[in-house]
């Protein structure tokens, strides 16, 4: 679906993006992660044809980016982070337009208002949504043409936890029915719980490619640490794998005098944070 | 049918934005103008009148409409859509031209204008070509205040011969100047060929760059405050 050799992009005399390789295979949910400025939109313009001053290759749908026709759009669907809807109108009537242009049939708007909750708002104008509705309204505006490929830019940006939830729910649907799903986002938790692989972006290059399980594995087992009273409160950690080697915690627990016990992962935050030496903000 | 769909959206953006009501507010006013001057005035004041505000209403809202899609970023939505430049730019300069024709038809009926057909393809021609230099600079700016400044030479290469024109101030090969010509039109004076070819030329000359700048702003995906 995706084959990306060699990328390397350039806002001025410095390399923005460099050397990049990738592939994504049809549907996959592919995540690009990294903090601001590291070149996520960039290579996300790239990837929907808009930035084509690129060296390497970088291949969308069979089509080499850089030589796409407006076809090309016909089978992707983009939702970018901010609004894209004309203000004065309504949502139905935004949504009728957008699906308008293109020679799909397109999804019916009701329906995939309804989806998102907002079939009760339909009538009202864009300007009067608050931020999250416009979340959503985007969302399902690159939907209306049921493209085979979604670029989704921080789709949960704006969204209370029901409506994040709901969101997310919507992208495993759209990956259920086979599409292939390119995530931007600065949201590690969507990340893990979405992504089959993720790509960890910084300084314009990508520093690790993997499913999140791996990653996190990659950094080792969960830690597990306890607590006991013993002129006054102590604590004390292992790993996972030596539980059974631990001995004071054998013996804790044969005289019932554990205070506390819980395990606890490496985040995706954190592998992100050890490998590249960066946070997310 | 794509171009159909375009089309229909800018005149609903237009009259979303009072465009429309803005023009039956001047229209009335200038019928009351051309009512209030002598009998002699009224012919030479309808072509002022069409071509300085209808006719060239185009370079001026161009940039408004423009900056109201950019502030919006509905144009980074057409630049993700199938909708090519070409489509972009016809909807947009057609849209505008229909109400130029209606405004300019209302005030040379007003104004008991002979050679309306004569009027109303000048004052299309001229809609078109302010339309198009509208676009080319509206691409480009990212304020109105940018704007207003850019179109300040546009204006004073276009307003001032043709105006120096009506009233025969200006050598006669001037009255082979596409504006001039178009001002010709305006008031009610056929066209020669070459005027009718300059006029193409420069008209074919200005779609192409605007098309071109459509797609250089598309490239650039918008997105400017207003």
């Amino acid at each position: 679906m995706i084959t990306v050799e060699n990328l390397s992009f350039s806002y001025s005399k410095s390399p923005f993006i460099s050397g990049m390789s990738f592939s994504v295979s049809e549907g996959e949910i592919f995540g690009f992660l990294g903090p601001s400025g590291a070149g996520k939109s960039t290579l996300q313009k790239i990837l929907i044809g808009m930035l084509r001053t690129y060296q390497g290759s970088c291949i969308v749908n069979g089509v080499e980016c850089k030589n796409r026709t407006k076809h090309f759009y016909e089978n992707i669907g983009v939702d970018f982070e901010f609004s894209t809807m004309y203000e004065k109108l309504t949502a139905k009537e935004n949504l009728q337009f957008f699906s308008s242009l293109y020679k799909k049939q397109p999804r019916p708007v009701d329906v995939l208002l309804k989806m998102v909750g907002l079939e009760q708002d339909a009538d009202k104008r864009v300007a009067d949504y608050s931020k999250g509705m416009k979340s959503r309204l985007n969302f399902i505006k690159a939907l209306l043409h049921d493209p085979p490929l979604l670029c989704l830019d921080e789709p949960t940006s704006g969204l209370d936890p029901a409506n994040s939830r709901m969101m997310k729910n919507m992208i495993l649907e759209e990956k259920a029915k086979g599409k292939t799903i390119l995530l931007t986002t600065h949201n590690m938790q969507d990340a893990a719980e979405l992504c089959d692989r993720v790509a960890f972006i910084v300084n314009g290059k990508i520093c690790a490619l993997d499913s999140p399980h791996n990653l996190i594995m990659s950094k080792g087992a969960a830690a597990v640490t306890y607590t006991w009273i013993e002129n006054g409160e102590h604590s004390a950690s292992c790993s996972l794998e030596q539980i059974s080697s631990d001995e004071r915690l054998k013996s804790l627990i044969a005289e019932n005098r554990l205070q506390s016990i819980h395990s606890s992962e490496p985040t995706l935050n954190d592998i992100f944070m050890d490998i590249t030496g960066r946070t997310l903000l | 049918m794509r171009l159909k769909r375009l089309f229909l959206m800018d005149m609903r953006f237009q009259a979303k934005y009072g465009f429309y009501f803005l023009y039956e507010a001047l229209t009335i006013i200038y019928i009351a103008v051309l009512f209030a001057l002598p009998e002699n005035w009224k012919e030479k004041a309808a072509a002022i009148l069409i071509f300085s505000d209808p006719a060239s209403m185009g370079l001026f809202f161009m940039g408004a409409i423009v900056l109201l899609e950019k502030s919006q970023n509905t144009t980074c939505a057409l630049a993700v859509s199938p909708v090519h430049a070409t489509e972009y730019v016809i909807a947009k300069v057609s849209s505008l031209s229909a109400i130029s024709l209606v405004v300019a038809a209302i005030l040379a009926l007003a104004a008991g204008v002979d050679h309306l057909f004569i009027v109303l393809f000048g004052t299309f021609l001229s809609s078109v070509i302010f339309t198009l230099f509208g676009i080319i600079v509206a691409t480009k700016i990212a304020s109105l205040n940018q704007f207003i400044l850019w179109t300040v030479p546009i204006e004073a290469i276009c307003f001032v011969p043709a105006i120096l024109h009506l009233f025969r101030i200006t050598p006669a090969w001037w009255g082979h100047y596409p504006v001039n010509v178009c001002m010709d039109m305006v008031s009610g004076r056929s066209l020669s060929a070459t005027g009718f070819l300059a006029t193409t030329a420069l008209t074919v000359v200005l779609f192409m760059l605007s098309r071109f700048c459509v797609l250089k702003m598309w490239d650039r995906m918008g997105g400017v405050k207003l």
